[in-house]
């Protein structure tokens, strides 16, 4: 078993192929899990594949938006807006990760200290498992846990459990809109004016996601 | 969904606070007029009434989006809002304009544009969630600073909500006051008529999308987005480094593109130090403007400067977050945060006699910024903190405050560069009357020059304009510095528009200067002539300081409008028709993107980093961006044209309100110090920029010839009205008298 701590001591890699769980999956991915018990079943697993996942550094983010944008002209119809980017700034933009609080001034955001923290997909496997239809799968070539269309029915599971919350059901096609990595060449990646987002191989994503957990945290 | 067209919402929500009553109607009525600006122009026509004043409850407010605001277009997050503005003498229409987030959302929300009419009887504000619009109670927000205020609504809503409000500024109608959104955005002159209609802010969330028209592709938008990446530039579109970098043929300190080596953004959890910044790595775009050395210094900036910010869909984010720790522990305020640009930090500056860079500055400038945020405060432009420092500086305050007001000012702390002044200080303009006694000193601040000067520009007795006497005592101040003897006014008697430092341009509108003559001569002294306020007219600063050597900008502008269409810097050669038609263009690439709406500190893009292109740009970008979002094929002249129609409905309102024929003689005239300043040199001489009387009344002529123009009365013609579909317009004017003959 591969801990977060014995990762980031020992410089330990993540292996594609590998099944991994326990606080790794859940420091990675988000999911939630802070248990280390291998025979835990109810726990987080995730299968580590090419490609990795999307992580803003909230210290280079700059509230412009521009991934929001690229991630809507790159789906479907052209139609912009946040509720159909697969990445989330403005959810956090104004007030941080936890919203209005009485010390707003302290907190992250727009208002706050000035930090913005967008949410990404980790490509964690909560979606896939949670969805009735089984409509959500890997892409094995990017790792990317995808949507597939005719098979969703909006019913809206995906997004409940998200542990990023960054999926959403489209108002209009009634299907889910998550993250699908855009074939291995993320479009938010590319538009980003200071390369505060990036695609990232499991093995370097450890870093950037402690960075960027340090930062959901109230202030 | 009701709009076959991309970009356009489809409707406009019309809120009447007399009634309660709010309506929806389709923006197709206003498609000849682009948008934003286009749209408050309108809705103020087709409402006006005669000689009401900004604060009466017939006056209109509409804070308006463009076909491109949503649709990530790059820069296109401007909002307009237009009204009657009580700073400008007459009460004339302007139109003012935010950045941030607010009108993508009012797009994803479904609307293109807000009419704010009537006057509630208690407060409120104005909640929009989609189709859901209501009015909700704001007796516990009024007197709540704007940061606060933006918390409360967002606390109510969501925090995804994006908020626009006024400050206690605004509400005690003070007419130097902003209408301003989360992020330190704000737009000037209007905060005191949202404030007479009892109105304190407007949230909104919108869940929708702006669509793109169906026959333009995903590729087709990344393409275009690629392209302007391949030629925009720093702030002001500045297309060469400030200092030399190791990638770049040129350097120029006149451009904003400041980023580069030795610049960090030292504030940050973990320091960024930049380095180069190469014009092809478009993941350091971000990172060319940082504007904070220049409002800062760069040792100050680097140690206070986070990062960049600005608005939605914009790359080059010209905004400032600063973390000055002292704003906390020495001056008590809640944070030690503040983001702003330009005038958010430089008319504290200004006010407190522009001390050099240094930890007193700033202080000053984070500290006077965040009150003057707090509390909506407009310094138009700078001429709020003009008219504080040069009285100051001719000890005026002395003589026109009461004998107690001026002992109980802490002149001490001013001359100290003291940043405690600067709660006082806009404190006394935010509360008028309530604050402090007297308070002649705010008041008179808060409330305009225009009120205070009769038609020579010298002051009357303040006390006596705040009390409405009726004959009105003069204040009888005199020129008296030392520096006065050498303009030969030693002696003589004060006027705002002999004072080269008050930097009153239009004698008219008492408008403040804004890259007026000294940028580009004629061409910035005509454009300031026309806007009822200063213009916010970037087009010509876009060329004239992207820093390249003054004979390629000659040589594009030359290609644009002819020869001797740019003169060397303080160097100005006679009008000629080349600089009329540079004017007229800076003039209605303006109108383009307030009514698009999309940044003109931005665009125009006539030149661009790329030596392979021999530096030049692409002005047709806002006609690509149009046509691929709206789905309707439109040349760059057909939308200058459409731009056109806008302004000239401008110019033919502003003669409607001030009920005025003769324009030339009542609107367009430049201040004395104009012509009067550096008074052993000429007009033409090397090293100066003073302009010429009778060759301004030239470029009147040449001016008023390519705008289809009257030359006796600078009045639109019948002709020219209705070669832009306007001939309901000449009716109207021609029915009062007001069409030349």
């Amino acid at each position: 078993m591969i801990t977060r701590r014995a990762l980031l001591a020992n410089g330990a890699k993540v292996a594609v192929g590998t099944v991994y769980y326990g606080t790794l999956v859940s420091f990675l991915t988000g999911c939630g899990s802070s248990s280390d018990d291998d025979t835990d079943t109810d726990k987080p697993i995730v299968e580590v594949l090419p490609g990795g996942l999307m992580v803003v550094n909230p210290v280079m983010c700059v509230g412009c938006r521009r991934c929001e944008i690229a991630c809507s002209w790159s789906h479907g119809k052209s139609a912009v807006s946040p509720s159909t980017a697969r990445i989330k700034v403005a959810k956090n933009l104004n007030f941080g990760p936890h919203g209005v609080q009485d010390n707003y001034e302290d907190q992250r955001g727009e208002q706050g200290d000035g930090t913005i923290v967008p949410s990404t997909c980790r490509q964690c496997d909560v979606c896939m498992t949670v969805c009735p239809q089984e409509a959500i799968s890997i892409n094995e070539t990017t790792g990317a846990r995808v949507v597939n269309d005719s098979l969703c029915v909006g019913c809206g599971y995906c997004a409940d459990k998200c542990p990023q919350q960054v999926i959403t059901i489209d108002k209009i096609t009634r299907k889910s809109l998550k993250c699908d990595l855009c074939e291995g060449n993320p479009n938010c990646a590319q538009v980003c004016p200071t390369g505060a987002i990036k695609f990232y191989t499991w093995e370097d994503a450890v870093a950037e996601v402690e960075l960027h957990e340090k930062y959901l945290a109230l202030v | 969904m009701s709009n076959k067209f991309g970009g356009w919402a489809g409707y406009v929500l019309r809120v009447n606070l007399t009634t309660g009553l709010i309506t929806k109607e389709t923006t197709e009525t206003y498609h000849d007029y682009i948008g934003g600006m286009g749209i408050g122009y309108k809705v103020l026509w087709d409402n006006h009434a005669d000689g009401i004043k900004a604060t009466d409850e017939e006056n209109r407010l509409v804070i308006s989006a463009g076909p491109l605001s949503g649709s990530g277009a790059i820069c296109s997050a401007r909002t307009t809002i237009t009204s009657r503005n009580p700073v400008i003498r007459n009460h004339l229409i302007t139109d003012g304009h935010f950045g941030g987030h607010f009108s993508p959302e009012l797009k994803f929300a479904g609307y293109d544009a807000i009419i704010v009419e009537g006057k509630s009887p208690t407060p409120v504000w104005l909640r929009i969630e989609d189709d859901k619009v209501t009015l909700e109670p704001a007796d516990s927000l009024w007197g709540v600073g704007i940061f606060d205020t933006f918390a409360t609504i967002s606390k109510l809503m969501g925090q995804q909500a994006q908020v626009a409000a006024i400050g206690p500024g605004g509400e005690n109608l003070v007419a130097q006051s902003t209408i301003q959104t989360q992020g330190g955005h704000s737009a000037g002159g209007h905060g005191s008529v949202l404030g007479s209609k009892k109105l304190k802010a407007i949230g909104i969330i919108g869940t929708g999308t702006v669509d793109i028209a169906e026959s333009t592709t995903n590729e087709q938008l990344r393409a275009l987005d690629d392209h302007i990446l391949g030629i925009i530039g720093a702030n002001n579109n500045g297309v060469v480094p400030n200092q030399p970098q190791s990638w770049a043929e040129y350097s120029s300190t006149t451009s904003r593109w400041r980023g580069g080596p030795g610049v960090t953004w030292g504030a940050a959890d973990t320091p960024v130090i930049l380095e180069e910044t190469p014009w092809d790595d478009r993941q350091k775009v971000a990172m060319r403007t940082s504007m904070a050395e220049s409002y800062f210094g760069r040792e100050e900036a680097n140690k206070i400067f986070k990062r960049p910010g600005g608005c939605h869909s914009c790359p080059i984010r010209c905004f400032c977050e600063i973390k000055n720790p002292k704003m906390k522990t020495e001056y008590k305020l809640p944070t030690e945060n503040i983001t702003n640009v330009c005038l958010g930090f430089l008319d504290p500056w200004y006010a407190m006699g522009k001390p050099s860079h240094g930890e007193k500055r700033t202080d000053i400038q984070t500290v006077g910024g965040y009150y003057m945020d707090n509390f909506g405060i407009w310094s138009a432009y700078g001429q709020l903190s003009h008219v504080m420092r040069e009285f100051t500086a001719r000890s005026f305050w002395e003589i026109l405050l009461p004998a107690d007001e001026f002992a109980a000012i802490n002149w001490a702390q001013y001359a100290d560069l003291d940043a405690h002044f600067m709660q006082d200080f806009y404190t006394r303009i935010a509360y008028g009357a309530s604050y402090e006694g007297s308070n002649i000193l705010g008041r008179t601040l808060g409330r305009g020059l225009h009120n205070f000067i009769n038609d020579d520009g010298e002051l009357y007795h303040l006390e006596d304009i705040l009390n409405e006497v009726e004959s009105p005592r003069m204040a009888g101040l005199t020129f008296a510095l030392e520096s006065d003897e050498h303009y030969e006014f030693y002696g003589k008697a004060y006027s705002v528009f002999l004072d080269s430092h008050l930097k009153v341009f239009n004698r008219s509108m008492v408008g403040g200067v804004h890259h007026a003559s000294e940028s580009a001569g004629q061409v910035g002294a005509l454009l300031n002539t026309v806007f009822n306020r200063d213009p916010q007219c970037h087009s010509h600063i876009n060329l004239i300081n992207c820093g390249l050597p003054w004979a390629k900008i000659a040589e594009v502008a030359e290609s644009m409008w002819g020869p001797g269409a740019f003169d060397p810097v303080k160097h100005y050669t006679a009008m000629n028709t080349s600089k009329a038609k540079f004017a007229k263009w800076c003039l209605v690439k303006n109108v383009l993107h307030d009514s698009l709406t999309l940044c003109n500190w931005m665009f125009p893009l006539l030149v661009s980093p790329d030596v392979e292109k021999d530096y030049l740009g692409d002005s047709s970008i806002e006609s690509q961006m149009f046509s691929l979002v709206t789905g309707v094929k439109t040349t760059e002249q057909e939308l200058d044209d459409k731009a056109e129609t806008v302004l000239q409905l401008h110019r033919a309102l502003t003669v409607l309100q001030m009920n005025e024929p003769n324009q030339r003689d009542n609107h367009d005239v430049l201040a004395e110090w104009v012509y009067d300043l550096d008074s052993d040199k000429a007009f033409g001489d090397e090293g100066t920029i003073k302009m010429d009387r009778d060759d301004i009344q030239v470029g009147l002529d040449m001016f008023y010839a390519e705008m289809g123009w009257d030359n006796a009365t600078g009045v639109p013609t019948r002709a020219t009205l209705e070669k832009f579909k306007l001939g309901y317009v000449a009716d109207k004017l021609e029915g009062l008298g007001l069409l030349p003959a």
